[in-house]
């Protein structure tokens, strides 16, 4: 038996609803129809009056899961696409964001954003939106990459009070299974070192992170020593893994597969430098998706998004430098 | 039939890459063994990629203008069986039956990480460097010290070191650049020799020798006979030093042309203001340099006392911040050691030192009773900052030098 990434999600949510009365579910189709991705299939059965079908009006949703937190609850909130948030971003980052600040209330919800790229999604079922919610004070935002890590980090990001923003990528969905859930269970705000190295730092997220090592996988065939640190979550952002990591490195290329201006990639670089210039041996670097809308043709995509084979070449520029 | 890979060739040692500027044949061509087919250029010169064996180009990968580093592949010929066995090259089918079975890990276990079925060529790794000023330059025969990182920089300073006490490693990061790693072997290397901590005294001569070294600095030199001068100290009271009349004669030559003493920064010359001059005095472990004032202005016979003061105090070590300011020129005597000649460095402050050997007795060539008689001989010796001074500049200088120090009288 085998445990995918959508099922750590899904039994995240049947653990939560169980053990915790404020816990509900609210999106569109997710109760009888079990969401767009199946991440809530059967839950409203088992917990019948704690999953809600939302009418198609996001920043509606947002608002009546705001609402509900004021008055106790601790609602889930699943965006059909990461994409879709952006009608509902009033709610976010005006609302949620900074209630706490206003009024010393917490809002403790969390919004599953279904991130990320698949072949033939095109513009509007691709996009990757942490880097523009991190920018927000007064919101956290995961960014799993291991089973393991979309199960805790969902009941972790429930537990807390502050808004969440859980980017789920759907690329990992079903391509990504583990044996169990395992008991490697690091807090929120703790980067991994996913795979240890000495030559040079990547530094990804979500999806990245397997591309990353993959990347890594070649280039050791030339003696390299890649090392890759799984942010976990972009906010907070685990500097501390970062700088140590390029303490023994020396060099860093940060990947992303969001847009390429400004964002997480661009924020571990810049604090790289500020705070880690004597420990570089080249400039560090970034890679990310283009500065296009994300394209339909499955072999565009392929182009537009960082690659193993991109992500090699990024690394080796900078080894050679 | 065979293909034989058309490699860019190791053009030299420091060489990484090349640009190809001309491709000399076409798909389709036949070539000839050591044929010249493709002209490429280096940044030290122009070369040719010659074929390693008889056949007929296929393809060309490689374009004109690019840049390719060693061992990229830029194009491929079809040998046949009988060239391949007569030559020995080795063909393409060959060298990839070789990396097949020097690869451990099973095609499974890599398919295993695949996502899912992602066109493996859609992104195609690009074989050449592309030299660029954005990004990452690739450096190509920058070797040893020249390029510190932040990184190297810092660990430097943490350890006290300086660029030039690392001339001895040898580099073996990119493009041969001293790594960390290799300035710790060196450190760990040089811990199994005796050594001991150097002097104040010692950093602070190395420090200023080191600043003078990062500029282009030159000597010059040609011989002065010293028995007038002799002759004239002799009855002089109190005695002037032997440097003290070359201080005064290099003050008094350096006033008919100031800026021979110039100090270049940015597109000025900073002119003396004073003719002070320094005079460097051996002291345990160092060199001090305390200055003379206005040495045009004052007569030998006006100048012994201040001098000999200063000497004093230099090895006294007890000369003040102020005593060894404001110098424009320094004169040191290393005839004191019995040298007869030398390179003296410049103060890092200023652009010209004149030194002075040992007098040695030889026969000189008499016009006047057509014999050869003994005189006394020294060499002196100017090195200048070349970007301030030329050889004509400095020869000009050194030989009025000399020829005041044939009037000691009007010194």
């Amino acid at each position: 038996m085998s445990v995918t990434y959508i099922d750590a999600i899904r039994e995240a949510q049947e653990k939560l609803l169980r053990e915790d009365d404020r816990v509900f579910l609210y999106g569109q189709d997710i109760a009888t129809f079990g969401g767009a991705f199946k991440a809530t299939k059967g839950l409203v059965e088992e917990f019948p009056n704690r999953a809600f079908d939302a009418p198609i009006s996001e920043d509606a949703m947002i608002g009546m899961a705001v609402g509900a937190a004021i008055e106790g609850m601790r609602p889930i909130v699943e965006m059909q696409f990461a994409d879709f948030s952006s009608i509902a971003f009033n709610q976010i980052v005006n609302q949620a964001a900074t209630h706490f600040y206003r009024t010393g209330m917490p809002i403790p919800i969390t919004i599953r954003l279904p991130s990320g790229g698949t072949p033939g999604s095109g513009p509007f079922h691709s996009q990757s939106m942490e880097g523009i919610y991190a920018q927000y004070p007064g919101l956290v935002v995961l960014t799993p990459a291991t089973v393991s890590d979309a199960y805790y980090m969902l009941l972790d990001g429930v537990a807390l009070d502050d808004p969440v923003i859980y980017c789920e990528h759907k690329f990992l969905y079903r391509w990504l299974k583990a044996k169990a859930i395992n008991g490697d269970r690091l807090p929120i705000g703790q980067a991994r070192i996913t795979r240890p190295g000495k030559h040079a730092t990547v530094v990804a997220y979500s999806a990245m992170v397997h591309e990353a090592v993959r990347a890594a996988d070649r280039l050791s065939q030339d003696g390299w020593e890649i090392e890759v640190v799984d942010l976990r979550s972009v906010k907070p952002l685990d500097l501390d893994t970062i700088l140590a990591s390029v303490a023994r490195t020396g060099r860093l290329l940060a990947v992303g597969e969001a847009f390429p201006w400004g964002g997480v990639t661009a924020e571990d670089v810049s604090r790289v430098t500020e705070e880690g210039f004597h420990l570089l041996d080249a400039p560090p670097q970034r890679l990310n998706a283009r500065d296009t809308p994300v394209p339909y043709h499955p072999k565009l995509w392929a182009a537009h998004r960082p690659t193993p084979e991109s992500i090699c070449e990024a690394l080796r520029k900078l080894l050679s430098f | 039939m065979p293909t034989v890979p058309i490699l860019m060739p190791q053009l030299g040692e420091s060489i990484a890459e090349a640009t190809i500027i001309r491709l000399g044949v076409a798909v389709g061509d036949s070539v000839r063994t050591d044929q010249e087919i493709i002209e490429v250029e280096t940044n030290k010169a122009v070369m040719g990629v010659t074929t390693l064996c008889d056949g007929v180009v296929s393809e060309i990968r490689a374009q004109e203008g690019i840049s390719y580093s060693v061992g990229t592949l830029l194009g491929l010929l079809d040998v046949t069986e009988e060239e391949v066995a007569r030559t020995g090259v080795e063909s393409l089918e060959s060298i990839e039956a070789k990396r097949a079975t020097s690869h451990s890990g099973s095609p499974a276990q890599a398919e295993a990480n695949l996502h899912f079925a992602l066109d493996e060529d859609a992104y195609e790794e690009s074989p050449a460097v592309v030299p660029s000023v954005k990004g990452l330059p690739v450096p190509t025969g920058v070797l040893g010290a020249h390029y510190i990182s932040p990184r190297m920089r810092a660990r430097m300073d943490d350890l006290g070191i300086r660029e030039a006490d690392i001339s001895a490693i040898v580099g073996t990061g990119a493009g041969g650049r001293v790594t960390v790693e290799d300035l710790e072997r060196f450190l760990d290397y040089l811990d199994e020799w005796p050594s001991s901590q150097a002097s104040p005294m010692r950093l602070a001569v190395a420090d200023a020798m080191r600043r003078s070294w990062t500029r282009p600095l030159a000597t010059v030199g040609r011989p002065i006979l010293l028995d007038r001068l002799l002759e004239h100290r002799r009855v002089q009271t109190p005695k002037p030093g032997l440097t003290l009349y070359l201080l005064r004669a290099f003050a008094l030559a350096l006033t008919e042309n100031p800026t021979t003493a110039g100090y270049l920064i940015g597109d000025k010359v900073v002119h003396p203001r004073s003719f002070d001059i320094g005079v460097a005095v051996q002291v345990e472990d160092g060199v001090v340099v305390p200055v003379v004032r206005k040495v045009d202005q004052k007569s030998l016979s006006e100048l012994v006392a201040e001098y000999d003061d200063l000497v004093d105090r230099a090895r006294r070590r007890r000369l003040t911040d102020q005593d060894c300011s404001g110098g424009i020129a320094t004169v040191t005597n290393f005839g004191t050691f019995g040298l007869t000649t030398g390179t003296p460095i410049p103060l890092p402050n200023e652009t010209l030192i004149l030194g002075i050997g040992a007098g040695v007795k030889k026969p000189v060539w008499s016009t006047q009773v057509e014999a050869f008689l003994p005189a006394t001989e020294a060499d002196l010796q100017l090195t200048f900052d070349h970007r301030v001074v030329d050889g004509g500049g400095a020869g000009h200088l050194l030989n009025r030098v000399s020829a005041l120090l044939q009037l000691p009288d009007s010194l």
